[in-house]
């Protein structure tokens, strides 16, 4: 209960206003793109366009794609990749990994699995996905969740390890009783710090995973990027990586605002 | 106080949850008169803990044999030489450290397990970061079945009674040591606890702020009228505070000797008697003066 009222009262918090050093911050960072995108044209002019294009032309076809619908349409197809799979990996991640890190017992139970699937890469469970889902929405939100899982689970079991024994005992004095309670009403909050570093890790990763669980033929940005390249149409593949990184650049930034209010109480 | 009528009926639950000896039986009988004890009395009945060794280690005997009691209402300050076991004991006491040998009662009930009816202060405040204020204080309450309007009165009275109201909203982060002692006191108070344990509470701040606090935990003392067992390891706290001093002695930790403090409160570090007292007690530690 605590928990949800918390966020509520720190609001105040979540809104930043643009200081003067946050206004220089930006007109740097204008300054840097600008120099990026002078040396990018520069260099593109000595090379064929499917080595290099220049920014103009990867502008000419983010234009192009965005007029024809394509672009959208392939936005939206990663979309339903992106959201179920990084909802369901991120939810199973965060329950595991506090699981885990709370109960000895699932622990020891579990270690030597956890240790053995870890370091099997999303990528190399794309067999699974066309046998367990096929080659379609599902399949491809499952390579995604697979790659939230993983961060989620080590960064809540991290966060949930770091609770200190402290808090736990200072609970039991004043009426906290079971798992069940303690978990809720103290090392949930506690590690709420890792487990948001953790979702946000997880965001940013599921973007990048859009590419990899599209590359077995499911459409959406991730199968464009891979079809353009083959085509050596590097100006379009270049278009459809801007959009990955323009939808990067949304959720984390929404995020963070959805970070600041939870975590009102370390501001 | 006006929270002292009801809390007597309602106190006293919620410790029954999961380990089945609760603290209940003993305190219910009593909470039954209309004027329920807001004060326990504590004893120590030869209470030891061996520390398994680790590795190929002895054993280490952290508390031999100590015994000595609290009366309702009393101000006993726990001293002694740094491993003597007073922070042990204060696990041990507030349930939190099981002992080898012996056994705590508080109002004749065994101690197992942390219960509500002791309110505990650790030295490090210790409190829920991602709470407010007025939030960490309504903890325990949110626990015990107080209908939520009274659970907000107390939490208004708890922090008039530390002075902290114009607090309420704000997080620990942002408070001194000062005030997060006081709002840890509160918090520990709030439930209306048979028994206010501390262990070292005001060791993590300044000299003055610690006399400040000193001396409002005397008057928090004398206006709830709550058996109050203070660990220490600061001789002139303790004959600040005390009507009884458990002096301790190390390796292992066991009581040297009982004193009684015989100076009439406020007590005044300059006086004669309490210079006396401060030395006796160094003595009885071997600490140098």
């Amino acid at each position: 209960m605590a928990t949800e009222t918390g966020p509520g009262v720190g609001g105040d918090g979540g809104v930043a206003s643009v200081g003067l050093g946050d206004r220089r911050r930006l007109r740097r960072g204008a300054a840097g793109v600008a120099a990026f995108l002078l040396v990018w044209h520069a260099v593109s002019l000595t090379q064929d366009p499917f080595v290099l294009p220049s920014p103009i032309a990867v502008g000419e076809a983010f234009a192009g794609e965005l007029a024809s619908g394509d672009m959208t349409a392939a936005l939206s197809q990663s979309v339903r990749h992106w959201i179920p799979g990084t909802v369901v990996g991120t939810g199973l991640g965060v329950a595991a990994g506090v699981a885990f890190a709370w109960s000895r017992l699932l622990d020891d139970l579990t270690a030597p699995l956890v240790r053995t699937l870890r370091p099997v890469p999303p990528l190399a469970l794309i067999g699974f996905a066309i046998a367990w889902f096929g080659i379609n929405d599902a399949g491809a939100a499952f390579i995604i969740a697979v790659g939230a899982f993983w961060i989620n689970f080590y960064a809540a079991y991290g966060a949930v390890e770091g609770v200190s024994e402290d808090l736990l005992d200072v609970g039991r004095t004043l009426g906290v009783r079971g798992d069940l309670d303690a978990v809720r009403s103290i090392v949930l909050p506690a590690s709420m710090p890792g487990i948001m570093t953790g979702i946000r890790t997880g965001l940013g990763r599921c973007w990048m995973l859009v590419v990899a669980s599209e590359i077995f033929g499911v459409p959406g940005v991730g199968r464009e990027i891979i079809r353009a390249s083959n085509n050596l149409r590097v100006d379009r593949s270049i278009a459809y990586i801007l959009v990955l990184s323009l939808m990067f650049l949304l959720v984390d930034v929404a995020f963070r605002a959805v970070e600041r209010r939870v975590l009102a109480w370390r501001a | 106080m006006a929270g002292v009528n009801d809390d007597g009926a309602t106190g006293d639950d919620e410790t029954a949850d999961d380990d089945g000896t609760a603290g209940d039986d003993g305190i219910a009988g009593e909470s039954d008169a209309t004027r329920p004890p807001a004060a326990a009395s504590v004893a120590l009945d030869g209470v030891g803990k061996t520390y398994a060794a680790d590795g190929d280690g002895d054993p280490v005997r952290a508390l031999d044999d100590v015994s000595f009691s609290v009366a309702d209402g009393e101000f006993v300050c726990l001293v002694g030489p740094s491993g003597c076991g007073k922070t042990t004991l204060f696990r041990v006491v507030a349930g939190l450290t099981e002992a080898t040998d012996g056994r705590v009662l508080l109002d004749g009930t065994e101690v197992t397990a942390p219960t509500t009816d002791m309110g505990v202060v650790f030295q490090e405040y210790h409190l829920f970061p991602w709470l407010t204020v007025e939030e960490n204080v309504g903890f325990g309450l949110e626990r015990s079945d107080r209908p939520a309007a009274e659970c907000d009165r107390r939490v208004d009275e708890m922090l008039d009674l530390v002075g902290l109201a114009e607090f309420r909203d704000a997080y620990p982060k942002s408070l001194s040591g000062g005030m997060k002692q006081r709002v840890a006191i509160a918090r520990a108070l709030a439930v209306d606890p048979d028994l206010l344990l501390m262990d070292e509470p005001f060791g993590a701040v300044d000299a003055q702020t610690r006399e400040m606090l000193q001396r409002e935990l005397l008057d928090v003392w004398a206006s709830t009228g709550k058996t109050v067992l203070f660990v220490t390891h600061d001789v002139a706290e303790a004959v600040t505070l005390a009507d009884r001093i458990v002096v301790m002695a190390a390796e292992p930790g066991r009581v040297r000797e009982v004193v009684d403090v015989d100076v009439e409160r406020p007590r005044e570090r300059g006086d004669a008697a309490f210079a006396e007292y401060v030395g006796r007690v160094r003595e009885l530690i071997g600490a140098h003066p």
